[in-house]
């Protein structure tokens, strides 16, 4: 129990569409939990692990699932209230934790539990940057890291170094007597 | 308490602990500070009157609750005292025992609390089974209260309750708030007005009422980021 775990893989919300084979894990261990019992919740948990899928994109994430009920779920990032990340006893020999969202709907309970995502930590964190009061970190990753097949930015870049490369010709036909 | 003893129970608290971190994977550090850049940050625990209060609570209970279990024992003793030697190891185990593993746990639910408060928002974990963290920003707060009882007065703490928008966040039994819903409570904290007018400013310079986000992504307009601006300043440097 005691041995020490690499630590997950960093949290990246694209390619982040299924939880983690560990979750399943977790629920064989909540539905034992149950006693006689087990089958029953095992089944209802099974087909919640095979069927939940995530997607984060810019402005909010979705998550659904169920097999024969199905359900999902809508969230935009900037409607989020406050972030709660729990972490029971299982969850914790696993490495798991259940990232909770909450907007401000009128039940108490949380709105989104995110499940089965390993780098909890980093998925919060991606959340808060996201969230509102929070800025600052945005504008200066986006600086930095502009995103891959931007066009607007390689549009951009091709004029710049196609407008560099006019001026040193002109330049040079200047200089020539 | 001698010096020996002081030096066995800070022993056995620290074996206590080691098993936790250990065993129950306790995490021994205080949470992450939430990304930001460039913040204030203060980690606040609960105050040592915090401490104090809960320990006087616990004496409280403790003699409630052994002078009834032991109460019967001592009316057994006088009716019959053969009966009553036999029954002593249960009646005291049940008295004691119990007792000893309530003191240890006020230490530990002192010990994994931690409130961490930046410029922009606030995370509270607490729990050892399971284990809360909430995180909230000062613009989603709607209103903050503040707790005191006359004892909390007494040890100079106070419970201060920060509400974010949404409902249903029920009250227990003794008036504290459930965890999970829209709220984070700092329990215990010794400079409370400090942090309310902290938390207040935050929330009254905030001109949105908390409910989601009114401003654009990115305060560049026409949906330019940064990054775009700097090639557009690049090629007006090349063509000047």
């Amino acid at each position: 129990m005691a041995r020490t775990r690499p630590a997950p893989a960093p949290f990246d919300p694209r390619s982040t569409t299924r939880p983690d084979e560990v979750l399943l894990r977790h629920y064989l261990f909540q539905s034992a939990c149950s006693g006689p019992l087990f089958p029953i919740f095992f089944i209802g948990q099974y087909c919640r692990y095979v069927s939940l899928r995530y997607r984060f994109d810019d402005e909010g994430v979705w998550m659904a699932w169920g097999v024969l009920f199905k359900k999902e779920i809508n969230l935009a990032y900037r409607r989020i209230q406050d972030i709660n990340v729990t972490r029971g006893l299982i969850q914790r020999w696993l490495g798991l934790a259940t990232v909770s969202v909450q907007t401000a709907s009128g039940n108490s309970s949380a709105e989104m539990r995110i499940e089965g995502v390993l780098d909890a930590d980093g998925l919060r964190d991606f959340l808060y940057t996201k969230m509102r009061g929070a800025r600052g970190l945005d504008e200066e990753h986006a600086a930095h890291h502009p995103e891959a097949g931007d066009e607007l930015l390689g549009l951009l870049t091709d004029i710049r170094d196609g407008v560099a490369a006019l001026r040193e010709r002109v330049e040079t036909l200047e200089a020539r007597p | 308490m001698s010096g020996a003893t002081e030096r066995a129970t800070a022993w056995v608290y620290r074996g206590v602990w080691g098993a936790m971190v250990r065993y129950l994977r306790v995490p021994d550090q205080p949470p992450g500070v939430p990304p930001g850049g460039g913040e204030v940050v203060r980690s606040v625990k609960p105050a040592a009157g915090f401490l104090r209060y809960l320990k006087l609570q616990f004496w409280v209970l403790l003699v409630i609750i052994d002078v009834c279990i032991i109460g019967p024992w001592v009316i057994l003793l006088v009716v019959s005292p053969i009966a009553a030697a036999i029954t002593a190891p249960v009646f005291w185990g049940v008295a004691i025992i119990p007792d000893i593993f309530a003191f240890v746990a006020i230490h530990v639910r002192y010990d994994t609390t931690y409130y961490i408060i930046t410029e922009r928002g606030v995370r509270i974990r607490r729990g050892v089974w399971l284990i809360h963290e909430n995180t909230i920003t000062f613009e989603n707060v709607q209103n903050v209260e503040v707790k005191q009882g006359p004892l909390q007065r007494h040890y100079g703490i106070s419970d201060v309750l920060i509400q974010t928008a949404g409902g249903g966040g029920s009250t227990g039994p003794h008036g504290e708030q459930s965890l999970s819903g829209h709220a984070g409570l700092l329990e215990g904290v010794d400079r409370a007005a400090e942090l309310r007018d902290l938390i207040m400013s935050r929330a009254l310079a905030s001109r949105s009422a908390g409910l989601g986000d009114e401003h654009h992504e990115r305060p560049t307009a026409r949906g330019l980021s940064p990054a775009h601006l700097a090639v557009l300043r690049d090629i007006r440097a090349a063509l000047s």
